[in-house]
């Protein structure tokens, strides 16, 4: 099999004929204007944090790096986050894949509720799955009575450690391998694999050299967005981190700005430097896992079975079943669980039962309806905006790659790999005052946080959209100009019906993550802008536990039935497709 | 401040806005102060609310914006709008009075002499004026009651066999009022970083914040925790398993200090600000809200001591925030050992 590089796509297309010189540069305009806004938007906040780490009490220094990188802690954070975010992030992808796997192409049923169970993990709060996972764990918990039934000192997993770490960091993150493993597995035309399989490959050798090169691109974009979740995620770390003393980089980095006096920032400025690098090394790792993925004749989404386990059918579900109830079913039940309970450390019994803080959190306070209308709008922004620049990007990243294509990719996942205050710091340095002495009052309105979530989330609608476009073989583009379909025919009648399930696929992730974001909230909401991760966190803050629970199983149970909404509309969508 | 904002989104605040716009024929000073007044603060949301409405009782003219976040995420905050050149807030409310002394040190605070400060101890106010302390909140001992059979009276009990791997503190190095703790309990005869040595060796959990030590020890996960008064009067008023001790050999108060920023654009607003937080009124507000109030004369609420029934382990503040990193990093290096 010839391994096969992105072709220069695209150059016969745009000195095609059919073009009007007007349409050229038209487009040549919105891309100049795009990119403009690119660079402002990502790489200022960027270069403001570089700068920062440069500076010294008197003008520009080495200080901070010739500091920090001969201290000897800073190498065993270096070290921790090393091991952290290589074992969560082979944890992801392992399970992501294969369970992609399995629900794409075995015969097991209720595929439906299976995916909406993979996404349960994503949409609780990260505190209360690791809140939830250290109480089933702990040395009375009911995993440890379990264990003492058996011969032996078995003891559970003590999460406060790093395998801890890793095994929940994996467990958070493995729904983004999962999304765009799935997308990418649906499309690879069957009859490939049967041609493998009656040239006398075998089973393995055809998933070795067929399908698993052709999923690259879904394996290898989820998987890139599952390490740089687990590089900056900083609650789990802290969580568990902090009382086992491991600290990673997010954990030290807090540390660092929580300091006092004039240097603190400009030594976070400089760890995170160091975080903003190891982000660009995995990317740059992932580019060349893409470099092995081929290009296909592009074919429909095929959902239909292409292996039988037969008679361990009823086995293999019911495995599944255990590991997705398990690792969302735990999570949920704890988290709802104590919001029913009348006070924190109670036992959970009947005469300990009680509703009041539903009541509370749906009528008595007014700042969560109001949260969830501030989310619901900053989202679907968020989301939208993302969605048509995050489109035109990954267009041009696919079909014009080149030097300054690849630099944008990078520039915009870096937002994405830097702990949320630090980016939020950065967000202030830049919009404060764009121009020295300019403030145009974006900083202190509700602007910010829509800035701040479209710089911190494009990289995920890129991701999805840039999939999308490496499955859609350039064929389908020529043919389209060869049949005279012109570039707005060409989009709505070719173009985007191929592409929308995983265009919007990374549209719906920028939305869920915008939604229940937090850490950039913290420090850049204004009065009036409340939003839903704000909320759940003042409650944390002033010590109730059960008001924070029951308004995240709110969230979580409203989420439930948009994502149910979202899957009939996808139906009604592939029924249209079908019938063109 | 211009603030942009959407309408619809303003809609939904709870800020009691007097949107009237022209002097209803209200007299006095207090009317003639008017204006927006940016009010950062770590409070709870519903207390910070509550003080807020009640300074608009006083004062209708005056529109409060509040920002409400972690301690460490306001000083960030307004640490960061400084670097960037101008500083958003007007009054500060948070932490412990050596944040606030690095602020003085930064001359980022306005001085300014408060005639409601009568009936609060010389040692919670800033002898510059700078800043002022606005309630007591004391580091005190909770203990499980389901898991711990005799109440103890000491901070040694943390060192002793009973609390071995049972005990739970928050981390210096994540949390402000932690460090302050750990910076006056080291100098402290009968402490010491000895203390802290024996505290390690006895198997103290160190988590990042007061929160966590709460939950851990209403779970009964752990027995005994080192933790800041108000959470734990307030789970024990709601009936989790837990009690409050106040130690015999004195307990760490931080004060959540309000001071004005050197830079503000409603001076007038923001000295009434200060004036009603430190007046019998605004002590009274904040007591409700299970705070021990700073002023004499004002009920202590129910669970928690007046200042006088304890004593209060301090040290000169000036001092602490020299040595604050070099207490973090003791501590860190008795972590790692």
């Amino acid at each position: 099999m010839d391994q096969q590089v992105h072709p220069k796509r695209g150059k016969d297309v745009i000195s095609s004929p059919s073009f009007s010189s007007n349409a050229i540069l038209n487009r040549k305009v919105i891309i100049a204007v795009s990119l403009l806004i690119v660079l402002i938007f990502f790489i200022l906040p960027v270069l403001r944090l570089l700068a920062l780490s440069f500076t010294g009490e008197t003008g520009a220094t080495l200080s901070h790096y010739s500091h920090i990188l001969s201290e000897r802690r800073t190498w065993f954070v270096l070290k921790n986050t090393f091991f952290m975010v290589l074992g969560s992030t082979i944890l992801s992808i392992t399970l992501g894949v294969i369970l992609a796997g399995v629900v794409t192409y075995s015969d097991i049923r209720a595929k439906r509720f299976i995916h909406i169970f993979v996404l349960l993990p994503f949409i609780i709060p990260s505190y209360i799955v690791t809140l939830s996972w250290t109480q089933l764990m702990s040395s009375n918990g009911w995993i440890a009575n379990v264990l003492q039934l058996f011969p032996g000192e078995i003891e559970p997993l003590d999460l406060y450690s790093l395998e801890g770490m890793i095994f929940i960091l994996g467990l958070s993150h493995y729904p983004l391998v999962y999304l765009f493993t799935v997308g990418v597995l649906k499309k690879i035309p069957r009859e490939l694999e049967w041609a493998s399989r009656s040239s006398g490959a075998s089973r393995l050798a055809t998933l070795r050299r067929v399908t698993l090169p052709l999923a690259l691109p879904g394996i290898a974009g989820g998987g890139l967005l599952a390490f740089l979740a687990n590089l900056d995620n900083f609650g789990i770390p802290a969580f568990l981190g902090i009382p086992a003393n491991i600290p990673v980089l997010s954990t030290a980095i807090y540390q660092e700005v929580v300091n006092i006096g004039p240097q603190a920032f400009s030594r976070a400025a400089t760890l995170s430097v160091l975080l903003g690098g190891t982000a660009v090394i995995g990317t740059l790792l992932q580019w060349l896992f893409i470099r092995k993925s081929k290009q296909m004749e592009t074919p429909h989404e095929d959902r239909k079975p292409r292996f039988s386990f037969g008679r361990y059918r009823v086995w293999v579900e019911a495995a599944l079943w255990i590991f997705l109830l398990f690792i969302s079913f735990v999570p949920l039940f704890s988290m709802v669980s104590s919001s029913l309970i009348r006070t924190y450390g109670l036992n959970f019994s009947w005469e300990n039962m009680t509703l009041n803080h539903y009541k509370f959190v749906l009528f008595e306070n007014d700042k969560v309806q109001a949260s969830l209308a501030n989310s619901l709008i900053l989202a679907l922004i968020t989301a939208v905006t993302a969605l048509v620049i995050g489109t035109i990007i990954a267009y041009l990243r696919i079909n014009r790659p080149s030097s300054f294509t690849r630099f944008l990719e990078v520039v915009i996942s870096i937002p994405y790999a830097l702990p949320g205050v630090v980016l939020a710091l950065a967000m202030i340095f830049a919009w404060m005052e764009p121009l020295p002495g300019w403030n145009p009052g974006i900083y202190g309105s509700i602007w910010i946080l829509i800035i701040a979530y479209v710089t911190r989330f494009m990289i995920l609608q890129v991701r999805g959209s840039v999939t999308a476009f490496m499955q859609v073989d350039r064929s389908m583009e020529e043919a389209s100009h060869i049949f005279g379909a012109k570039g707005y025919t060409k989009w709505r009648k070719i173009m985007t019906p191929l592409i929308l399930p995983g265009v919007l696929g990374g549209a719906f992730l920028v939305f869920l993550t915008a939604l229940t974001e937090l850490t950039v909230s913290s420090l850049l909401w204004s009065s009036g802008s409340e939003t839903i991760g704000l909320v759940i966190f003042n409650f944390e803050q002033a010590g109730y536990t059960t008001h924070s629970t029951a308004f995240s199983s709110v969230v979580v149970f409203l989420l439930l039935i948009g994502i149910g909404l979202m899957i009939g509309l996808q139906n009604l969508w592939n029924k249209k497709v079908k019938n063109v | 401040m211009k603030k942009f904002r959407w309408i619809g989104f303003t809609l939904l605040t709870s800020m009691v806005l007097a949107g009237c716009g022209d002097n209803e024929g209200a007299s006095g000073e207090e009317a003639s102060i008017s204006g927006t007044l940016s009010f950062y603060t770590s409070q709870p949301d519903e207390d910070a609310n509550a003080l807020v409405s009640a300074f608009n009782e006083q004062y209708p003219e005056v529109e409060v914006d509040i920002f409400r976040s972690g301690t460490e995420e306001v000083i960030s905050k307004v640490q960061a709008e400084n670097q960037a050149g101008d500083i958003q807030a007007d009054v500060m409310l948070v932490a412990d009075a050596v944040t606030f002394e690095s602020l003085k040190e930064q001359e980022l605070l306005l001085p300014y002499e408060s005639e409601e400060s009568e009936g609060i101890s010389e040692e919670f106010i800033d002898p510059e004026h700078t800043y002022y302390g606005t309630k007591i909140m004391a580091t005190i001992l909770a203990v499980n009651t389901n898991e711990v059979n005799s109440i103890p009276d000491s901070w040694d009990v943390l060192t002793s066999e009973e609390a071995h791997d049972k005990a739970i503190m928050p981390s210096p190095l994540y949390s402000g009022a932690a460090a302050y703790n750990v910076g006056v309990m080291s100098r402290k005869d009968g402490f010491g970083w000895e203390y802290f040595e024996n505290l390690k060796e006895n198997g103290m959990t160190v988590v990042q914040g007061n929160g966590g030590v709460l939950q851990e020890v209403a779970s009964g996960e752990k027995s005994y925790g080192m933790v800041v008064d108000f959470i734990v009067a307030r789970a024990k008023a709601e009936g989790s398993p837990i009690e409050l001790v106040y130690p015999s050999e004195g307990v760490p108060v931080i004060t959540e200090p309000i001071g004005i920023m050197e830079e503000t654009d409603n001076e007038e607003a923001a000295k009434a600000f200060v004036d009603f937080v430190l007046s019998e009124k605004g002590q009274e507000v904040s007591a409700e809200f299970g705070y021990t109030p700073i002023k004499e004369g004002i009920e202590v609420p129910e669970g928690l001591k007046n200042i006088n029934e304890f004593d209060v382990l301090s040290h000169d503040v000036a001092e602490l925030l020299e040595t604050r990193e070099k207490d973090k990093q003791k501590f860190e290096q008795i972590s790692d050992e």
